[in-house]
């Protein structure tokens, strides 16, 4: 990439683009790094550490593109390389689990599930965010770009490096394992599900 | 009749092919470019109980994500730390 062809912001450009279109996600990048590492210290960097990068790089952004999805792939990449080792992440996270979706093909859209609309819509904060923190880091990231974030797929794809069809295969996987979670809370609330009767 | 088979009196109750509705279905709660998607939409919702459910499930999860996860406050120093930082590098 030549320097003359890289379009080089001014000063006060930079200012712009940083203030008027970085900073505006502060609080979904936040709700991403705490939701990625479990704590707030880790989150606090993990989000500086972007920003900084961001600033640093502004000139690789393109003014009117998506500023929020080129914002979570650099903070995805540096969960990935400077986090994700030393992140104090529970121990219980099923890395089997992961390993077996990951090594089948098919998705399996015939598993239905037995939970209500009306449980999911009673069921509280912690019940929820519990259960996406339960899944294994991969399946909860899918489901924090779309369902939390809105990303459309093609823009999940670009984030997180991987093909659509791997998109919508991980995504429909993740929401599987997070229904079933949801369901154990739903029979613990007492619940009446098909399965008991 | 009963009612519960009245309003569903309407609507297949196995799916003719699951895997390619529910992917569509998904495609189109996601905010995806489908064309179409208001029209499949409507007749799947229309034609077939499973699709009916299954949407609606996915549809009642995707919201409680919505509204129940995202409200982490932001710790208040931390735009000021990014701002001082940043200075410090221009
Ligand atoms: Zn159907």
């Amino acid at each position: 990439m030549s320097e003359v062809q890289r379009k080089k912001y001014t000063e006060q450009e930079k200012n712009k683009i940083f203030d008027g279109e970085f900073m505006p996600h502060i609080d979904s990048m936040y709700n991403f790094g705490y939701r990625l590492t479990f704590d707030e210290d880790d989150a606090k960097d993990l989000v500086q550490d972007t920003y900084l990068k961001a600033y640093r790089f502004i000139n690789s952004f393109e003014q009117g593109t998506n500023a929020k999805a080129w914002l979570f792939r650099i903070l995805k990449n540096s969960f990935i390389n400077d986090y994700r080792k030393k992140s104090k992440q529970p121990s219980k996270v099923d890395y089997q689990e992961v390993e077996t979706y990951y090594n089948s093909d098919d998705v399996d859209y015939s598993m239905t599930s037995d939970l209500r609309v009306d449980s999911v819509k009673d069921m509280l904060g912690d019940e929820i965010s519990n259960a996406l923190n339960s899944l294994a880091v991969d399946f909860r990231t899918v489901i924090i770009l779309c369902d939390l974030e809105g990303f459309t797929y093609e823009e999940m794809a670009k984030i997180l490096d991987i093909p659509i069809g791997t998109v919508r295969s991980r995504l429909h996987r993740a929401r599987n394992l997070l229904k079933e979670k949801l369901r154990s809370y739903a029979q613990n609330m007492g619940y009446n599900t098909d399965e008991e009767g | 009749m009963e009612n519960s088979l009245e309003e569903s009196g309407e609507r297949k109750l196995q799916c003719s092919d699951v895997s390619k509705c529910f992917q569509l279905l998904e495609s189109i709660l996601d905010g995806n470019d489908v064309p179409d998607s208001k029209e499949i939409l409507k007749s799947k919702l229309a034609k077939c109980q499973p699709c009916f459910e299954h949407f609606h499930l996915e549809q009642a999860i995707k919201e409680v994500l919505r509204n129940k996860c995202t409200k982490h406050e932001v710790p208040s120093e931390l735009v000021a730390n990014i701002r001082q930082k940043i200075e410090e590098i221009k």
